[in-house]
């Protein structure tokens, strides 16, 4: 029989082969080379399900492929690693990657765009990078797929260079994530240090090592024979600083409201439903490390509840579609990291799911929307789009639902789960009693801004003559969004965790189930596993499970609904005015996005001061010196520079004439002319 | 014999190539450099070198002959390869063609002369990386700063002159004081070798054989030879505060120049350090190993800082070479496999990048006649490939994974972290480490405002794609990078069997 888990390199290499082909022949081929794209991850997709398929069927990979470097201090591989985490992980890549390849035949090819290989040959590399994250088996691998990722996202946010804005943030982006990735740079090292491996999984694993150095059953290196509690404390914050680069956290999330200069397939692909989702991914991958260490637990959930909070506040107030989305994603990637850090592990990988495809549903949708609006992105000069796109209406507003966590749509169920994780055991550990809070006032305030978005957009009276009459959009458009709108229905339902425990309905939570390794999986990284790891313990309220679920559930839902009422009161009539200004000073520094920016900028320039102090220093001194000796020992005197001059040329002639000398001297002592 | 050969073959191409007609130098010159690198594939193909050449190896293409005995040590032509050096030997031989080819456009004037004294350097640098007699060492080394120093001086830049003697004048009297330091050692060792072999000077001080010489016991001596040597080749590497002739060098030269000064000429100096100072006086090494990995780091972090205030496209390149230097120290003096064999490694990847960047730059400036970051903008519209290599070269330097540079670089991070013989290993190393964010804030600040943005540059002519033989080296280039970072193992399995003698060399107390 074929084996699927033999074509795990074949899921990766298709969109790399589709990157060759557009960078080398795409401008021969029609479109630009779109139809390699498309092709190359409709075949990964395919392959996917596949490969989901059997590991439902009860099987599991990890195996190592290649070896990069076969030293005996560490051997460096690369390797696959599919369990139920990865291969849900590359349904839902290859799927978004392949959808948003149809999308852009409607995007980039309508516009008459130029540059359309460089385009396809960017989505290519950037799907082969992330679905070789998405497989990796070890943390070497992961990072070495997770800084191609980010060459890709840098490639595509500037791509168009010729505007001053596009290269300026594709700088930034990388820049900003280089910052974090430096820190998970030296995280790999020191868990390489440590542990002498970075495989993810298996005896032999690092997260394994781990636990029995914590038990006391192994001895590991650690610095300065620091506690190992602490020193794995410490490495779990440092790779956790590329999280908080690559997921957009704060303080490291500038990059991403910037990144939206590039295209917006590219925005839905990479900024919004994968690259993104690297940095969480790459926490569950090694839950079993992070769940050993309390500190390091409460670090993530403290920045994921303040992050969607404090994302959210500011996207209240943008005027740009894309932005808004930008905010909203920074936020939605919070979320998932306070589930983490709750011990969430299951809720975090929920979320990632739904808000994978009612987050690219989104920024499609928008996408849609700047077609017909010729690549107008002010919300304020759309209005009363809804009669003239209906499909992007609904679609959006499917989308919409499940962003601001309205009953039934997804959001509504992942977003529940991570809020009553953070709650109940948040009840005993205060710490992460704040995230939860957090993360429940961002409720309301999320539900507020999607509609103020959708109103601004969808409804009321068009406001401009563009509004009025837009650019129709065409298949290729819809279709992508059919099919993330039916999915931003229905991808809740495979998780419906409280309806379980309030109707007592057994065996629903498929999610559950699946990351349990009910079905199929590696031993050692399923959820059951994590939790027994973890520190925390569940305390409810109201007297017990069901009524915390109830209260809950009712209380996020009130609040999402609170947002929503509001939002519609403000927004949703035939002209609606700026309301920001009430907010006064707020406002401003809102829409400042707290002046962060400014303040990166100001260490960027203070750090290109000092650089120029050094270089005034190097010149005046240090180079000073050396010229000062040697006018000493050579002339010294004022005429240095031709004395100089006259010298060396005599002594470059006598060293050669001496060594030729020297040469014919030996030689003929040798015996050589003989 | 072979090596022989393969040396004597290119002094006789410079010879013939100096007297060729300048119509047709630089394509003789390109044909006749590419049988040196056919033939270092063949001695790559046929290498069978175990263990490291100094410590009691098996060398490969071993060849010695007898010259003359001088105060009772025989000084022979001694040549033969291991791990260490063949893949510098590789790189040299592939670097000389693309940096010929890269000189048709930009070279005009007395191009036989040119070429000819390229072929000329190109034959002392084998000799340099092949030689294992210390005097026949010594010889090459010095003779590779002559067509070095005319090179620049004749068809450099504005400030040639200076730069030329700058170049020349620091590292002759930093190979005096290397000379001097060494000279000592041998001296100080006796009847204990009879000889000026490398390996036997390497082994009779392994062996204890440093008797007290005027008065001055062992222990002295053998550390004033290692600090005497390591500033002497610290001008070459080099390594902060020795390093202000390499940016003037840099920008003066010509690129086909700065392409093999960065590439291979620096790789000098580090290849000198380890080979003497970390592998024939381990015990010094170690026992300085902290004061050490300070200067590497300040050379990482400080160089660059100072890419980072550069505004000439060539002096950024220039300046974060002493950047990439810093690395290689750090990787030697942690003493292990991975930090030793990672330095070497890095030797090579730095020389395949550095070659590159130089190239690409020297593309652009054929066209721009500027190199300046403020003169031009958006040069990605009119050179589209050039620009896209370059940028590719740049991402490589920052060290993207599956490129070389980030191999050398992870193999010597891997490696020092926990370094048991370096105090303070994973602070240094952390350190350093953070010269990753430095180099990628100078090199796309720079991209951005040179390549990106909307089309400006002040020029009376219309700015064509560059021509196929300035942009073939350039692709060839980028190549080799992707393979060795894809599969590094191609130099780096070689390299880790002839860097574990070396790091065994330093017995660690745990």
């Amino acid at each position: 029989m074929v084996d699927a888990f033999a074509y795990v390199p074949a899921v990766v290499l298709l969109p790399f082969f589709s990157f060759l082909v557009a960078l080398g022949a795409g401008k021969y081929l029609p479109k630009g080379g779109a139809f390699g794209g498309i092709a190359a991850t409709a075949g990964s997709f395919l392959l996917s399900l596949w490969i989901a398929a059997t590991v439902a069927g009860g099987r599991a990979y990890d195996e190592t492929l290649y070896t990069w470097a076969a030293g005996d201090q560490f051997e460096l591989t690369f390797g696959a690693l599919v369990d139920p985490l990865s291969a849900l992980m590359l349904v839902i890549v290859t799927l978004v990657a392949l959808l948003v390849h149809v999308f852009s035949l409607g995007y980039m090819n309508d516009e008459g765009e130029t540059g359309l290989p460089r385009y396809y040959a960017g989505l290519g590399l950037f799907t082969a990078s992330m679905l070789g994250f998405v497989v990796a088996d070890n943390l070497l691998m992961a990072f070495m797929f997770f800084e191609l990722v980010g060459l890709c996202s840098y490639l595509l946010i500037g791509f168009h260079f010729r505007e001053p804005g596009p290269p300026s943030a594709a700088k930034k982006a990388f820049l900003v994530t280089r910052f974090g990735d430096y820190f998970f740079l030296v995280g790999v090292v020191a868990v390489f240090a440590t542990f002498g491996t970075a495989a993810f999984a298996g005896e032999g694993s690092f997260p394994a090592l781990a636990e029995a150095a914590l038990a006391g059953d192994q001895a590991v290196w650690t610095p300065g024979g620091l506690d190992v509690m602490t020193w794995f404390t410490v490495v779990g914050l440092l790779v956790l600083g590329g999280v908080v680069g690559k997921s957009a956290q704060f303080p490291l999330h500038t990059w991403l409201p910037d990144a939206m200069e590039g295209p917006t397939p590219v925005s839905a692909l990479i900024h919004a439903a994968t690259m993104v989702a690297a940095g969480v991914y790459l926490v569950a991958r090694m839950y079993g490390f992070y769940a050993l260490t309390p500190t390091t637990l409460a670090v993530i959930a403290f920045i994921g509840g303040f992050t969607a909070l404090f994302a959210a506040t500011m996207g209240v107030v943008k005027d740009e579609l894309k932005q808004v989305l930008a905010y909203s994603t920074i936020s939605q990637y919070g979320y998932m990291m306070l589930a983490l850090g709750a011990g969430g592990y299951v809720a975090a990988v929920f979320h990632l799911t739904t808000h994978a495809f009612f987050k690219a549903l989104l920024f499609l949708g928008a996408g849609s929307v700047i077609i017909a609006m010729h690549h107008n992105e002010d919300m304020w000069d759309m209005g009363g789009l809804k009669a003239r796109m209906p499909v992007t209406y609904y679609t959006f507003l499917a989308g919409s639902l499940a962003l601001a966590g309205i009953f039934p749509f997804a959001g509504f169920w992942s977003k529940d789960e991570i809020l009553y994780e953070a709650l109940v055991h948040g009840l005993n550990e205060p710490l992460l009693l704040g995230g939860y809070v957090m993360g429940l006032l961002a409720v309301p305030v999320t539900a507020f801004y999607t509609f103020r978005m959708v109103f601004l957009t969808f409804h009321g009276e068009p406001r401009t003559d563009l509004a009025a009459d837009p650019e129709p959009v065409r298949w290729n458009v819809k279709g992508p969004l059919t099919v993330l709108g039916s999915l931003a229905v229905v991808t809740g339902f495979i998780n419906m965790v409280p309806v379980q425990k309030v109707l007592g309905l057994e065996g629903i939570d498929y999610l559950h189930r699946w990351l349990d390794n009910e079905w199929g999986g590696i031993d050692g990284l399923s959820s059951h596993h994590y939790a027994d790891l973890g520190p925390y313990s569940s305390g409810y309220i109201a007297g017990g499970e069901v009524p915390t679920v109830l209260v809950g559930a009712a209380v996020s839902l009130g609040l999402a609904l609170a947002g929503l009422g509001l939002a519609w009161r403000l927004y949703n009539v035939a002209s609606p005015t700026e309301h920001t200004a009430k907010l006064g000073g707020i406002k401003d520094v809102l829409y400042n996005n707290y002046y962060l920016d400014e303040l990166q900028v100001w260490i960027a320039y203070r750090t290109e001061d000092i650089a120029g102090g050094a270089d005034t220093f190097d010149q005046g001194i240090i180079d000073g010196v050396v010229n000062g000796v040697s006018s000493v020992s050579l002339a010294g005197g004022s005429r240095v520079r031709r004395i100089q001059t006259g010298l060396v040329s005599q002594y470059a002639a006598m060293l050669t004439l001496g060594l030729i000398a020297l040469l014919v001297l030996i030689g003929v002592n040798g015996g050589w002319f003989l | 014999m072979i090596l022989e050969a393969l040396i004597g073959f290119t002094f006789l191409a410079a010879l013939l190539v100096l007297l060729a007609p300048n119509a047709w130098a630089g394509r003789l010159a390109f044909a006749l450099s590419t049988v040196p690198f056919v033939g270092s594939l063949y001695l790559w193909s046929r290498f069978d070198a175990v263990g490291n050449a100094l410590t009691g190896g098996t060398i490969a293409f071993e060849s010695r002959y007898e010259w003359v005995e001088v105060g009772g040590r025989t000084v022979s032509w001694f040549v033969g390869l291991d791990g260490i050096s063949l893949p510098l030997v590789v790189l040299t031989t592939f670097l000389v063609p693309l940096a010929i080819l890269s000189a048709w456009t930009p070279v005009d004037t007395r191009q036989s002369q040119f070429y000819g004294l390229m072929l000329f350097m190109e034959a002392n640098l084998l000799g340099v990386f092949t030689a294992l007699d210390f005097f026949l060492w010594f010889v090459f080394w010095e003779a590779v700063l002559v067509p070095m120093y005319f090179l620049i001086g004749v068809w450099g830049g504005p400030r040639r002159k200076y730069a030329a003697i700058k170049f020349f004048v620091y590292t002759n009297a930093a190979s005096l004081l290397m000379f001097i330091g060494f000279m000592s050692l041998t001296f100080a060792l006796g009847d204990s070798i009879g000889s000026l072999a490398l390996p036997e000077i390497t082994q009779a001080i392994a062996d204890g054989g440093l008797e007290t010489w005027f008065g001055i016991s062992p222990g002295r001596i053998a550390m004033v030879a290692f600090l005497a040597t390591f500033a002497g080749f610290a001008v070459k590497v080099p390594i902060v505060p020795f390093h202000t002739w390499l940016p003037d060098a840099h920008v003066e030269a010509p690129t086909p120049v700065s392409v093999l000064l960065a590439g291979v000429l620096l790789k000098m100096g580090t290849y000198a350090l380890l080979r003497f100072n970390f592998t024939m006086l381990p015990e010094q090494a170690s026992a300085l190993a902290v004061p050490i990995a300070a200067i590497a780091v300040i050379s990482v972090i400080y160089g660059a800082m100072l890419a980072l205030a550069q505004k000439d496209l060539k002096r950024i390149v220039a300046y974060s070479s002493v950047s990439s230097m810093g690395y290689v120290i750090l990787g030697l003096v942690v003493f292990t496999e991975y930090g030793v064999g990672g330095a070497t490694f890095q030797m090579v990847a730095h020389g395949l990048i550095s070659g590159l960047m130089f190239m690409a730059v020297g593309v652009v400036y054929n066209a721009t006649h500027t190199r300046m970051v403020g003169d031009m903008a958006g040069m990605a519209d009119r050179m589209p490939v050039t620009v896209g290599i370059l940028v590719a070269g740049a991402f490589g330097y920052m060290g993207l994974p599956l490129m070389a540079g980030f191999a050398g670089e992870f193999f010597i991070f891997v490696g020092a972290f926990g370094a048991p013989s370096l105090p303070y290993a994973p602070v240094f190393t952390a350190l350093a480490m953070f010269g990753i964010v430095i180099v990628a804030g100078y090199l796309l600040s720079a991209m951005q405002k040179t390549l990106f943005g909307p089309f400006r540059l002040e020029t009376d002519y219309e700015i064509g794609r560059a021509p196929f033989h300035d942009v073939a080296p350039l692709a060839v280039l980028l190549a080799a990078i992707v393979v060795l970072g894809v599969a590094p193992d191609l130099f780096f399995e070689m390299i880790r069997d002839a860097a574990m003698p070396v790091v065994e060399g330093v017995s660690v107390d745990v």
